[in-house]
């Protein structure tokens, strides 16, 4: 017995043991994993000359506003535009995408018409081709449209989303077709059972489709680098050129402006980080 | 196989609606996806700038001449710089993900699973801030990770001389800085990209663990095997689907990555960072002086990584059959 209440004991010590050695290395990741964002919150508030001493200072010594002053104030730099670019592309991205895999997917999951085969291959063939492949067609179409530099340029190429029909289209099929029977014989067009019966029932698989849209836009920089030149056109992320080729010495800038770039998105996470951690988790599992 | 369903019954207006509303976008799809892949492939056959008026068309031909394989010939053997450069950048990419791939395992892995052991409430706040990196712009976190990566003042090598170690001369730019046949700048990649790209793996194998019967882990206990038995014998096999398919993807994105070269190195010191994507970026957008190069650039990258999907779904197959 007493044998038997040792082991127990002993086992217990082990898993008490264990324990605290996964939580110390938990921390640890933790801690590698938050530093550059508490590195970026405290050294937007130093001016450049604190952030680039010898050695650094931790907390700021005389904590400034005068990074954000200076981007705010900064009369060719029209900041507030950058931001509506941003977030007008990346709402016209998002609604356009919803509509169009919405709509294709209800069409392969419910519909039948000639070719259908064909043009779902068609689909699946889009999802396999990278967008390095496309970019140089992609942008020469664009210049023969005359859509070069127009904020058009950021839309007009992604407007269908293969991955997202593909994924729209197995959603729709677990809806059970007398829902859409039942609209036909109240009488609804075909377009409007979609909109009005149909569009409802995809709120979930919507949201995690436009949110992951949205942050693809919103954080996008290879393309806008190559389709934008003038700086009224620019978004978001293109302000961090700005600053490069602006004040490449100062580094306290460059920072701040990453953090105006960041912020908006997690802002978002803060609220919706169990529900976007879970989307990203299913649709990796589609 | 059946992948897409048959509705019966369907009426001579019902499928006009279909066929109606699915033209708009199958055109799109043919214009923006097939005709630009047709387009892009076309391209790489003919030396061609888009400056040059060429006679057939697309501009094809004419000004800009029918090369036949040229391009090809020129990446394998040329002596011109885009044609050496990208040579290197084809060596750094695959030595890019070879770095980025087993170091992002060794992390999610033991990470997940140590998760998974812990309190559900305290699961889903650590899975919430290991994920926020790769919520994160990538832009903004470059930014940052240049400025750890700063020389002297940077918080990186500020560490190294606390713990009394001395700093390197320079993380991103020190071309003779080597290790082991690595370039310090490459490594210093390589470790930003996995901080910013872990979670997503991360919350995979959460799932995946999850996923896994408590009975069949408790039947290891009751064998008797330890802590790492279980993990070695137990998890690994009934996760190695889900292993595969991390695998590929992380691959995939490894080798398409380019916003952390741009921003941090723009392929330097002397090229050891020059990846294809930046290779094929700068021979089209910025030089912008041979299209039908930078197009062959972008088909070999395209051939590489549809042989690598199809290898490793391959091996996928054959796994899970087992």
């Amino acid at each position: 017995m007493a044998a038997i209440a040792k082991d127990k004991q002993s086992k217990s010590g082990i898993s008490v043991l264990a324990k605290a050695g996964v939580y110390i290395v938990l921390l640890a990741g933790l801690l590698v994993t938050v530093l550059p964002f508490v590195y970026i919150l405290l050294s937007v508030f130093k001016t450049n000359t604190e952030l680039i001493q010898v050695p650094p200072t931790f907390l700021p010594q005389n904590p400034t506003f005068i990074n954000f002053t200076t981007i705010f104030t900064d009369k060719d730099l029209n900041l507030p535009r950058f931001f509506y670019n941003s977030l007008f592309v990346s709402l016209a991205r998002v609604g356009i995408t919803l509509f169009t895999s919405s709509f294709a997917g209800y069409i392969f999951a419910k519909y039948d018409f000639r070719g259908k085969t064909f043009a779902f291959w068609m689909i699946l063939v889009l999802i396999m081709i990278p967008f390095q492949v496309v970019m140089i067609p992609n942008y020469l179409i664009l210049a023969r449209l005359g859509l070069m530099d127009t904020l058009w340029a950021l839309i007009v190429p992604t407007m269908v989303d293969a991955f997202g029909i593909f994924m729209m289209k197995q959603f729709i099929e677990s809806l059970p077709s007398e829902l859409l029977d039942a609209a036909r014989i109240d009488g609804s067009s075909e377009f409007g059972i979609y909109a009005r019966v149909a569009l409802p029932q995809m709120g979930a698989p919507l949201a995690s489709l436009g949110i992951f849209t949205f942050m693809a836009t919103w954080n996008d920089y290879l393309w806008p680098l190559i389709v934008i030149t003038s700086t009224e056109n620019r978004t978001l992320p293109l302000l961090l050129t700005w600053y490069d080729t602006q004040h490449s010495s100062n580094h306290a800038l460059g920072l701040t402006g990453g953090l105006i770039i960041l912020a908006p998105i997690m802002l978002v996470y803060i609220f919706l980080q169990r529900w976007i951690v879970d989307s990203a988790t299913q649709s990796a599992f589609k | 196989m059946q992948i897409l369903p048959r509705p019966s019954r369907l009426t001579a207006g019902q499928r006009r609606f279909a066929s109606i509303g699915i033209a708009p976008i199958l055109v799109y799809v043919l214009g923006f996806g097939i005709l630009s892949m047709l387009w892009a492939t076309a391209m790489s056959f003919f030396a061609y700038t888009p400056t040059r008026q060429g006679s057939g068309f697309l501009g094809l031909g004419g000004a800009n001449p029918f090369v036949a394989l040229g391009n090809y010939r020129e990446l394998l053997w040329g002596v011109t710089k885009p044609a050496k450069v990208f040579r290197l950048a084809v060596g750094n990419t695959f030595l890019f993900t070879v770095l980025a791939l087993p170091l992002n395992l060794l992390i999610t892995l033991p990470l997940a699973v140590m998760l998974e052991s812990v309190r559900e409430r305290m699961r889903t706040l650590f899975r919430a801030i290991y994920f926020l990196p790769t919520i994160t712009s990538s832009v903004a976190t470059y930014l940052i990770w240049r400025e750890l990566y700063a020389d002297n003042w940077g918080l990186i090598s500020t560490f190294m001389k606390m713990i009394g170690l001395t700093p390197p001369k320079s993380f991103l730019f020190d071309s003779q800085a080597v290790y082991f046949g690595v370039p310090l700048a490459m490594v210093a990649c390589v470790i930003a990209h996995v901080w910013q790209d872990f979670g997503y793996n991360l919350v995979i194998f959460i799932a995946a663990l999850q996923g896994i019967p408590k009975s069949i882990r408790e039947a290891a206990k009751i064998d008797g095997a330890n802590a790492w038995q279980e993990f070695r014998f137990v998890v690994v096999p009934l996760l190695s689907r889900t292993l595969l398919f991390t695998c590929v993807l992380t691959v995939l994105s490894s080798l398409q990555v380019f916003v952390i070269f741009q921003l941090l190195t723009r392929g330097g010191p002397n090229n050891q960072t020059q990846t294809m994507l930046l290779s094929i970026y700068q021979n089209a957008f910025v030089f912008a002086n041979n299209l039908g190069l930078a197009g062959a650039m972008s088909m070999v990258l395209f051939m590489i990584i549809l042989i690598l999907t199809v290898v490793q779904f391959r091996m996928l197959r054959t796994q899970w059959e087992y």
